[in-house]
């Protein structure tokens, strides 16, 4: 094992399985026990390098199964999807679908949709910049023909379906949160945006008109396919108020014409 | 493969600075904390907006800014880096830092990223993977980068040359600057008995261009370089030896587990920079 790519190949070894360790041992100075010992240190510096950035990304799910049981959980995912990227910011996207097939949470049945939400908050936290949209603006590009305009969200923004309570969830588990911490899990279905005001992330539950308008806008709608889905979910659906408060709150950061994005996609 | 860049002037007068960390940003935010210069994680900045950009675009107008990367593995056998490079690009472009570095280790195999600085063996064909990739670093964020020495727990056998002539030798071919981690050393030097002084004496003096100073944790294993704790006394000796062979270089105080409160980084920042005077006027 004198060239560089088998000295690397067989670290690696070591580094993903115990197991392996006693192979690339050789390639060390000192005695096999003690350099096993720091082999297993590197091990332990991997394994602990991928939980802290899984928690990172999932306070809640951390604190819905407390840090112990975390971090098996996290050791288990590890083992499954290592990382692929430099970055660890990047690494635990797929942790819901993960805690779906886990035996050891399926008592936690909405822990799969909680992990989905905490992956868009992440996502969000990274997300670019928007400038809010003055709402002289907005009434000047509505008062062309609506039918031919579609709004634009700000980047950080997503939206979420799930059948349990996650804005609740959410809600509980912030930092600072003293109210009651009942939670109705049979509330019915739960219909999320996840959207960052300025720096902070957030969670806010949507009604279902307002969530198919913003599903069908981030499907690249017009406004007027995006309203008819919101009436065809709630018959007495606002547009105006719904407009008025998302421009307030950044989720709506612009009007495009509709032509103006056919051409950036075909030049695109 | 670009010719070497020419090294560039080391920055004088930055004096010793601290790596900003999240626990520290409001205090950045809010007042003007004494430091000479500011150190980041460039990986935590690698997002396209966000909270953390918007604190290092508010330190960055205030303080020189050095952007430190952990991710880019250069030393790995398998290349697949050019992603993360251009987000680096994107961030050095946007920032104007003081210095970009990363480090002398490896940590990529068989499309797995380890996440963490593995260390490389001190051979010919390692070094000329290194000077390669360090090259093409250069060439693609149009400027001379530094390249830290790592903590090693282990050390190969195959290795022909110590680690400070890998090093000074991979500075010679590249044109890179090198960040000298006086903490590092000491680790090596305690976990198998590398020369710390003699690494030290194996670099040319005008080639390092930062210095890194930490602590490090002791376990039954080894010494583990957790950047955990004050800077131990034996480290401080080995950082008045460097001073005194390559001059008043910008120190770092790098703090990333147990994080204190900001203070207790300015107190050890305060102590580099004492050193750092007395190496000026002696």
């Amino acid at each position: 094992m004198r060239d560089l790519a088998s000295q690397q190949h067989a670290f690696a070894a070591a580094l993903g399985s115990a197991a392996q360790a006693a192979a690339a041992a050789p390639l060390f100075q000192g005695a096999p026990d003690a350099v096993l010992d720091r082999l297993a240190v590197y091990r332990g510096n991997v394994t602990a390098n991928a939980r802290k950035a899984l928690a990172n990304a999932y306070p809640i799910v951390v604190k819905i199964v407390c840090d112990e049981f975390f971090e098996a959980l996290a050791r288990e995912y590890l083992r499954r999807h290592p990382a692929t990227s430099g970055d660890l910011n990047e690494y635990g996207s797929a942790l819901a679908d993960f805690t779906a097939g886990f035996p050891d949470t399926q008592d936690l049945p909405y822990l799969p949709d909680v992990a989905r939400m905490e992956w868009l908050l992440h996502r969000a936290h990274y997300a670019a910049d928007a400038a809010p949209l003055d709402p002289g603006g907005l009434k000047a590009a509505l008062a062309q023909d609506a039918t031919q305009l579609e709004l634009r969200l700000a980047p950080a923004c997503a939206l979420l379906e799930s059948r349990w309570p996650l804005a609740r969830l959410w809600e509980v588990h912030q930092d600072g949160y003293d109210g009651a911490f009942t939670v109705d899990f049979d509330a019915g279905p739960d219909r999320i945006l996840v959207h960052r005001p300025r720096y902070r992330a957030e969670v806010t539950a949507l009604g279902a008109g307002a969530f198919r308008l913003l599903e069908r806008t981030l499907a690249n709608g017009t406004i007027a396919e995006a309203l008819e889905a919101a009436l065809a979910a709630e018959p007495d659906f606002d547009l105006a108020g719904a407009l008025r408060a998302w421009v307030e709150a950044g989720v709506v950061v612009g009007v495009n014409g509709k032509k103006l994005r056919e051409q950036e996609v075909i030049t695109t | 493969m670009g010719a070497a860049p020419v090294p560039a002037p080391v920055p004088s007068g930055l004096g010793a600075g601290i790596g900003l960390r999240a626990t520290h940003y409001r205090e950045f935010l809010e007042g003007r904390p004494a430091t000479g210069w500011l150190e980041v994680h460039s990986e935590n900045y690698f997002g396209t907006g966000g909270y953390d950009l918007h604190v290092l675009r508010h330190v960055r107008s205030r303080y020189p800014v050095s952007l430190h990367g952990v991710g880019l593995a250069l030393g790995s056998i398998e290349d697949g880096a050019d992603r993360h490079v251009a987000k680096l690009k994107r961030l050095a472009d946007a920032i104007e830092p003081v210095f970009v570095s990363e480090h002398i280790c490896w940590g990529r195999a068989r499309k797995r990223h380890f996440n963490d600085l593995l260390p490389l063996p001190y051979t010919r064909p390692a070094l000329a993977l290194m000077a390669a990739r360090v090259e093409q670093l250069q060439d693609a964020l149009g400027r001379r980068v530094l390249l830290e020495n790592v903590s090693a727990y282990l050390a190969y056998r195959a290795s022909e040359m110590t680690e400070g002539e890998f090093v000074a030798e991979l500075a010679r071919r590249t044109g890179c600057g090198v960040l000298l981690d006086v903490n590092n050393l000491y680790v090596n030097q305690v976990n198998h008995g590398a020369d710390a002084l003699a690494a030290i004496h194996a670099i040319p003096t005008g080639a390092v261009a930062e210095i890194h100073l930490a602590g490090h944790l002791v376990t039954n294993a080894c010494v583990i370089d957790t950047h955990g704790d004050r800077v131990v006394e034996p480290v401080w000796r080995l950082y008045e030896a460097a001073l005194a062979r390559f001059g008043a270089v910008p120190t770092l105080i790098e703090w990333d587990t147990d994080i204190p409160p900001l203070e207790v980084l300015l107190a050890e920042a305060a102590r580099a920079q004492s050193l750092m005077s007395e190496c000026a006027y002696a």
